[in-house]
């Protein structure tokens, strides 16, 4: 039988998606001891592991070379994509925000001049203020943007929020709430039909173990 | 400037040998099961004006569209899609024909996909429509037909999945006029997108059709989603479609198609085009479907003509994908290499032409040299080399070594 593949996103979202996987009893010894090996299995589970980067796990399962994907919505908001995009794994919760210098909100909002937006995610940031009616001009920044506003480079800037603590440490301020973001499971158009039955045990155990860990934290 | 002279733009490919082939066989296979079911081939200009496809609200992608000017100014497309120029037609030379029509075509469409995702802006698709006639059997026929297209495909597994539109339809009309909520529903319902979907419709309160629009994207799989669907379903409207798409799955069963038909009242794509039945199919080994089509009773309304049609299309070049990854053959090489000096050159072709007719697959050698001749037919495979002279000799240029041997 050939084995579900899983794409999780390495990183901020990969402790709590192993966390999920090991309370569906599913053994992750080789995710835990992965060295260099890039696909993983699940001892008698009949799945892999893929572990990618955020943007990948959209393409490999677009694509249908993994099955399943753990991804945050920040990245199915930037780059989409057409794939089920079935649960709400209810971790790696945040916010997509407008923010800017402390106090300096109204100039973003008022007067005719162009705005400069610094962005990681011009796409989402395009479609926010289209949906707005403000032309505004975006500019790419590849590291930390909060560094934009402060260099004067860039009015504002559309950014993940956690905490807000790099935010406040650097004067700046959330302005607006664009989105509420966490992680999500996505699956391959033709996979969910073709493997059906076993990708539907899947999402309803998981939706299980969430809702259960839901009940205890409330 | 940069010159592009040596690479093919992004979103297309040069299709070579067993590529190529493979895609000719498969089209060719195509055409034989509509052919033999009395559809007729159509072809259609590869550049036609933008407003064939924008007539009437037809939601193609304008924005994806390769536009070009002809020598007046006036704008063209390659062609997007190869269902309305049919429509278009249909309405021009084959107005006031007798009903229904029955065309199939091959050719490719031109579309800009997504760039560096690796997909393709110029697509084979090879297919039918049924048009003229808006009712189960004519449904039933496309379907069977769509079944017959996968099964004599050389792929190992295929599958259809059916769904209606109206179903979708009947339940959103009870919701809300809105457009715009209507689009969002539409693209959270095809995407599957559960949670996004409840937390859209609770603003809606909890009635009946809510809790039945968060159940469609679920209701897919085998028989038993007819039943479960049941339970959801009470709007009269929505009830009269699903019995016609029930009665459609008992029919395809009942032509021992049950262990490949499913259903998934979640397909709702392209709601602003389908008026009924939708399908589509795959293969196993494809991330993308690679059949899909539809009951499309407003197109040709578009074009003045006041009727119904069913059709689907076969995206050729996914099936080629997937095929070429389980088996890559290098094209044969000929079996015979005929070679002749410079004054023999008629008597050689002669040659050849008696051994072509006799289905043997020769090559006429264009070397000045035998040695030549004998490389190349080593290189390449080709298992005899005929000369021809005042006699004709016979010789395996595997036991040749070196000049004069």
């Amino acid at each position: 039988m050939k084995p579900i593949r899983i794409a999780l996103t390495k990183g901020r979202l990969e402790k709590d998606t192993v966390a999920l996987l090991e309370s569906l009893g599913y053994d992750c010894s080789q995710l835990h001891n992965k060295g260099r090996k890039l696909i993983l299995s699940v001892p008698d589970a009949g799945l892999e592991i893929v572990l990618a980067k955020a943007a990948d796990v959209i393409t490999y399962v677009e694509h249908g070379v993994c099955d399943m994907g753990v991804v945050g919505k920040d990245t199915i908001m930037e780059y989409g994509g057409s794939f089920f995009e079935t649960t709400d794994l209810g971790f790696g919760r945040c916010k997509f925000a407008v923010a800017g210098k402390k106090g300096q909100k109204e100039n973003l909002y008022t007067g005719y001049q162009v705005k400069t937006i610094a962005t990681k995610y011009p796409n989402i940031t395009r479609h926010f203020f289209a949906g707005k009616d403000m032309d505004v001009r975006i500019v790419k920044i590849e590291g930390s943007v909060e560094l934009a506003p402060l260099l004067g480079l860039a009015d504002a800037i559309v950014d993940i929020v956690e905490t807000g603590a790099t935010l406040r440490e650097n004067g700046l301020e959330v302005y607006e709430d664009v989105a509420q973001i966490s992680a999500r499971l996505i699956v391959n158009t033709v996979s969910m039909k073709l493997y059906r039955q076993r990708i539907e045990e899947i999402i309803s155990r998981m939706e299980a173990a969430i809702a259960e860990k839901e009940a205890m934290n409330s | 400037m940069q010159k592009y002279q040596l690479i093919t733009p992004e979103g297309t490919r040069d299709y070579l040998f067993e590529e190529a082939a493979l895609r000719s066989r498969l089209q060719q296979m195509l055409a034989d099961t509509f052919s033999s079911r009395g559809y007729h081939e159509v072809v259609t200009p590869s550049v036609e004006f933008l407003d064939v496809f924008t007539a009437g609200g037809n939601p193609l992608p304008v924005e994806q569209m390769y536009k070009l000017t002809d020598a007046k100014g006036r704008l063209m497309v390659m062609r997007p899609d190869n269902t309305t120029p049919i429509a278009r037609l249909c309405a021009s030379r084959l107005k006031g024909s007798r009903l229904p029509l029955r065309l199939y075509y091959s050719q490719p469409v031109f579309l800009a996909a997504r760039k560096l995702h690796g997909q393709w802006d110029e697509m084979m698709q090879s297919g039918i429509e049924l048009i003229g006639v808006s009712n189960p059997k004519a449904d039933l026929e496309v379907l069977v037909t769509a079944a017959k297209a996968l099964e004599n495909l050389p792929v190992q597994q295929y599958s259809v999945e059916i769904g209606h539109i109206g179903v979708f339809h009947a339940l959103i009309q009870e919701l809300t006029q809105e457009s715009e909520i209507q689009a969002t529903l539409l693209e959270l319902i095809d995407s599957k997108n559960y949670p996004a979907l409840n937390d859209l419709l609770d603003g809606f309160g909890d009635t009946p059709v809510v809790q039945t629009l968060k159940q469609l994207p679920r209701l897919f799989g085998g028989e038993e989603v007819f039943a479960r669907a049941r339970e959801w379903i009470h709007l009269p409207d929505a009830v009269k479609h699903l019995d016609e798409l029930e009665l459609l799955y008992r029919r395809l069963c009942a032509l021992g198609l049950e262990n490949r038909v499913s259903v998934d009242l979640g397909i709702v794509n392209s709601a602003d085009y389908y008026t009924g039945v939708v399908f589509k199919g795959y293969i196993e080994g494809s991330g993308v479907e690679v059949l899909s089509g539809g009951r499309y009773d407003g197109l040709h309304r578009n074009f003045g003509e006041d009727m119904g049609a069913v059709g689907f299309a076969v995206k050729v070049d996914a099936a080629v994908d997937v095929l070429l990854k389980n088996a890559r053959h290098r094209p044969a090489p000929a079996q015979v290499l005929v070679h002749c000096d410079a004054t023999h050159q008629v008597k050689a072709m002669e040659h050849l032409d008696t051994l072509t007719e006799s289905r043997i697959r020769a090559e006429f050698s264009v070397f000045e040299t035998l040695q030549e001749a004998v490389d190349y037919a080593k290189e390449q495979g080709i298992p005899r080399i005929d000369v021809v002279g005042d006699c004709i000799t016979t010789m395996d240029p595997r036991e040749e070594r070196g000049q004069g041997a």
